[in-house]
């Protein structure tokens, strides 16, 4: 008689709620196998990192409004310095912001939850996955400290620069951020495995696949894009850490190798891994919106295969970061025209949003405020990616601050926003408390309208030709004069008084857990299978019996059969 | 606790397929013995389709007996097989959009100079020259030193700033204040000589009381390329 | 410590048990992983036919061994899975077991090779033919030692009864990193 899995957990199941009785606080929360425990985790390490990240933006726009100043909290920046500055804002708001919160802390926290499972199918895995992940932070933040300095090569790290410590000036730096970069890819294709195969097997007895909440769904789609285009970057980034400390040439062409072939494995992976943070932050708005209008997703099955697409094409689009780096023209050709193409579906769904707020029942809670700014916020970037998918246009475009507009006009929407979004939706099942809605909206509008003055002077400024990447504008005496620097300065007063603002929803972060209202099970009367349980859930989210049975879709709310406006997935008939 | 679609054998597998796995470790080996004797007639021969179908063929024939029979992939769900078909794909995808830009080294309007000169060193190493193993400095480094053009190099590094023409007209220049020397007016030329020319190349302008936005570029070049160097820039003087 | 398996892993609404659905998942990455790093040799290997001087010096007959190693590993790993299949504990254990002798035998014969090369003065600098000779042969050495010892693990479970089902997908990891080499073996050694 085999034995299988099913006869195994038979006789594992009883021990199941006794089990975590005797644990010390050490072995409950710092190595603990919970998804929620873990899910906090990186959620905390996350908006760490997002809080150092958002400091090194604040020293380097110091230094480009007001060049030389000392800046208050650093000191005056060398340019060595605001090469490591930019580069590591980026690649920490990218890979240890962006993706440990929207797909690691919520997919972890909401997957099990949503599909009415107890766990992760892996829990030992997705704790392993987590220490990756930690150890990476750990290694990037020491990567500040060496000698030399944090790595100054840009986030792209394009060899020959990022090759050789002769030229970055950053040598011990450098490759402690490579090998960061690469642990942090460990870390999510180890959390990856749990996702999909969590929500392909272990969803509750009734729930189909298009019962399952679009947020879940997106979280998914994601890591297949992550761990479908990661692998040739992790092959190309050995490559260039051997080229850093072995001396071998994989990307110098008089030895052989190639720099060009650095800038495709980059982008082959970099390209879909805008979709792997795009998605989850759709996936959040549109939950959100339906909750907040009382309205059915207008089209689940739309916006469904309409992210599958985008994640296929996705792949088809890469090259458009390298029209001018010298490749074949012909493929320029191809990927304008694959690139133009890719605006359509995600368009698309930004329709279906418009379309499930048509003619709902709108309440302007935190969380829908938040999600209506992505919409808006996200269209602006979205569209002007558009100037910058046609090639002609991106020869002059290319590397000015219109790019950097361009991306921060949708990364914002998506690490930022999405994640306040996220946050003050699940902050009550999180916690068990309501979050101020007074101070939420005083955060929201500090956010909000402070982040178009910083980054619309930024268009301008790169429609005048103002380059990425340089340290101090007054040695270009075209972009110097003074109505150029007041666009500079503009932005960055934008943007000390959107970090200012913060505080305020680090306030109301402590404030409603401490003396927040209690929220009870379900304050936002919503369909979803994680408000049936407590806020917050305890060690196995439901009582082994209580495990939810599905018997319709997440999104019915306003159903004509109805007395209520909403129908939770779990109610019988 | 009812779990959801157990009810197949609780492996997955459907019932009813009975591999012999000896016999197909036994083709395994026959095939991979043929893949190892086939390029050594290959060689012999001369014919190198031999070589490909025998090594490379070969070695898809066995990848499929193994996934199919050993992994069971011939009897897994459809998803598994959509899965592994999905990843080589994407893998294909990669190489056919990376290739006309690596594997190639010349193509519309672009091409690698430096990978040439590699391909050209190494093949005539090969054929018999006594090779020496430049020691690596560097990319732009090794470029120079394989087969030097002052022309070339004039115009990978100088034009930028100077001009192709020597005009003080490259695009890099634009924004420079000072502005690039233009090496075809005579004005420049007043009181200005060959060792200048070198000083300069070599050592940057603020050497000899210039600006610094000239820098120095003596790294690159080895005596005698600065002597080829200067006489290029020589060659733009305008007759007295 | 205690670690109870969540009700979540026992549930299949794909039909493949999730270690199985797991270990596809993985794949499906590595190949992308080794894909890349292979592609990129090829790619560069086409384009530069002048390493066909520094390729010649690789051990044919070496690999070749090495190839009927791994070949023969991945057979006693599926016998293995055989037998765990019917509840043979042991039986599968001891398959196993001769299965990581092959890893073992395989990194032996790998560290000799690796040696006489690097005497001869073919270290990972010497060319860019051998910078990826040894960091694709490398990383495939990696997959070995990393396999063999999740294996080892899972024998010794197995020796006792217990999970028996993971003899099935540490085998299906292994026909993998095997796999990996009967294309590496042309790649690397036959393509001169």
């Amino acid at each position: 008689m085999a034995d299988t899995l099913a006869e195994v957990q038979k006789q594992e199941v009883h021990g199941h709620d006794h089990d975590h009785h005797d644990q010390g606080f050490v072995s409950k929360y710092i190595f603990s196998t919970d998804h929620k425990i873990i899910a906090m985790q990186y959620l905390f390490t996350g908006m760490l990192m997002g809080v150092i990240g958002g400091y090194m933006a604040y020293v380097f726009r110091m230094q480009l409004a007001f060049p030389g100043i000392s800046v208050p909290g650093f000191g005056q920046v060398s340019p060595g310095e605001y090469n490591s500055l930019i580069t590591n804002h980026g690649s920490i708001m990218i890979f240890w912001v962006a993706m440990p919160v929207l797909i690691a802390a919520f997919g972890n926290y909401l997957i099990p939850l949503m599909i009415g499972a107890d766990d992760m199918v892996f829990p030992r895995i997705n704790r392993l996955s987590f220490q990756v992940f930690f150890v990476s932070s750990v290694v990037l933040l020491l990567s500040l400290f060496v000698e030399g300095g944090g790595f100054g090569g840009a986030w792209t790290s394009y060899p020959p620069l990022s090759a050789s410590g002769d030229y970055n000036l950053t040598q011990l730096g450098a490759s402690l951020w490579l090998i960061a970069v690469a642990l942090e890819f460990v870390a999510f294709l180890l959390g990856g495995i749990n996702f999909i195969t969590t929500l392909m097997n272990s969803r509750a007895p009734g729930m189909k696949a298009y019962d399952i909440p679009m947020v879940c769904w997106m979280i998914v789609i994601a890591s297949i894009l992550f761990m479908l285009s990661v692998g040739p970057l992790l092959a190309g980034a050995v490559m260039l850490l051997f080229d850093q400390t072995l001396n071998t040439g994989f990307y110098d062409p008089a030895r052989g190798g190639d720099p060009i072939l650095w800038q495709h494995l980059f982008w082959f992976f970099g390209h879909p891994e805008v979709y792997v943070v795009l998605l989850p932050a759709i996936g959040i708005t549109v939950d959100v919106m339906a909750t907040f209008s009382r309205k059915k997703l207008f089209g689940y099955k739309l916006v469904l295969y309409t992210a599958v697409a985008t994640g296929v094409l996705s792949f088809f689009v890469w090259a458009h970061h390298q029209f001018i780096a010298g490749i074949d023209p012909r493929m320029a050709n191809v990927f304008t025209v694959t690139t133009l193409l890719i605006s359509v579906p995600i368009a698309e769904m930004l329709f279906v949003m418009i379309a499930t707020l048509y003619g709902g029942s709108i309440t302007l809670t935190t969380p829908m405020l938040w999600a209506l700014a992505f919409l808006a916020e996200f269209l602006i970037g979205g569209v002007t990616g558009i100037f910058l998918g046609a090639s002609g246009a991106d020869i002059y475009f290319h590397d000015t601050y219109f790019v950097l507009a361009h991306f921060h006009y949708t990364f914002f929407p998506i690490a930022i926003i999405g994640t306040f979004c996220a946050f003050t939706y699940w902050f009550p099942k999180m916690f068990g408390k309501m979050m101020n809605e007074t101070l939420g909206k005083i955060h929201f509008w500090g956010t909000i309208i402070p982040f178009n003055f910083i980054f619309i002077p930024l268009f301008v400024l790169g429609m005048g030709g103002q380059h990425r990447r340089i340290y101090n504008f007054e040695h270009f005496p075209e972009i110097a004069g003074p109505e150029y620097f007041q666009l500079r300065q503009i932005a960055t007063i934008a943007l000390l008084i959107m970090l200012a603002f913060q505080a305020v929803f680090f306030f109301n972060v402590v404030m409603s857990w401490w003396k927040g209202e209690k929220a009870g099970r379900n304050p936002w009367r919503a369909n979803t299978l994680e408000w049936t349980t407590e806020s917050p859930p305890p060690h196995g989210n439901w009582p082994v019996e209580d495990l939810p049975t599905v018997y319709r879709g997440p999104y019915e709310y306003g159903h004509p059969d109805r007395e209520e406006d909403y129908w939770p997935q779990n109610l019988p008939g | 606790m009812s779990e959801n679609n157990e009810q197949r054998d609780e492996q997955g597998h459907d019932d009813g397929h009975h591999v012999n796995y000896f016999k197909i470790y036994v083709i395994l080996l026959i095939l991979f013995a043929i893949s190892v004797v086939g390029p050594e007639v290959g060689e012999l021969t001369g014919l190198r389709w031999i070589t490909l179908i025998t090594a490379f063929g070969i070695a898809f024939v066995k990848a499929r007996l193994v996934v199919n029979n050993f992994m069971h992939l011939a009897w897994e769900r459809r998803i598994a097989k959509w899965l592994l078909a999905s990843s080589l794909i994407l893998l294909l995808l990669f190489v056919a959009g990376v290739a006309p830009d690596v594997m190639n080294h010349e193509g519309n309007n672009w091409e690698n100079v430096a990978a040439k000169q590699a391909v050209e060193r190494g093949l005539a190493a090969a054929s018999g020259y006594s090779e020496e193993e430049a020691e690596s400095e560097g990319p732009v480094e090794e470029v120079i030193a394989a087969g030097f053009s002052a022309q070339n190099s004039f115009g990978q590094i100088c034009a930028t700033c100077h001009g192709v023409g020597g005009e003080g007209d490259g695009i890099a220049g634009a924004a420079l204040d000072p502005a690039p020397a233009s090496f075809i007016d005579p004005v420049f030329w007043q009181g200005r000589d060959r060792d200048r020319v070198i000083t300069v190349i070599r050592d940057g302008a603020a050497a000899v009381g210039g600006s610094a936005l000239m820098a120095p570029w003596g790294a690159l070049y080895t005596d005698d390329q600065l002597e080829q160097m200067a006489d290029y820039v020589m060659s733009f003087r305008p007759n007295q | 410590m205690a670690h109870a398996r969540p009700i979540a892993t026992t549930r299949s609404a794909t039909g493949i048990p999730t270690p199985r659905l797991a270990v596809w998942w993985i794949l499906a990455s590595e190949v992308v992983i080794f894909g890349g790093l292979l592609g990129a040799y090829l790619m560069h290997r086409i384009g530069h036919p002048e390493w066909a001087e520094a390729a010649s010096h690789t051990q044919t007959w070496i690999g070749a061994v090495n190839t009927f190693v791994l070949l023969t590993s991945s057979f006693t790993a599926v016998l293995a899975h055989q037998a765990a299949e019917k509840g043979k504990g042991k039986e599968a254990a001891k398959l196993l077991a001769f299965t990581i002798l092959g890893a073992l035998t395989f990194l032996m014969i790998k560290s000799y090779e690796w040696t006489i090369e690097i005497m001869a003065g073919y270290t990972i600098t010497a060319n860019t033919f051998w910078s990826f000779y040894y960091t694709a042969a490398g990383l495939h050495a990696l997959h070995v030692i990393a396999g063999a010892i999740i294996m080892g693990f899972i024998a010794v479970d197995a020796y006792r009864g217990r999970e028996l089902h993971r003899v099935e997908i540490i085998g299906i990891y292994w026909h993998f990193v095997d796999v990996v080499w009967i294309f590496l073996f042309p790649l690397l050694y036959i393509a001169k």
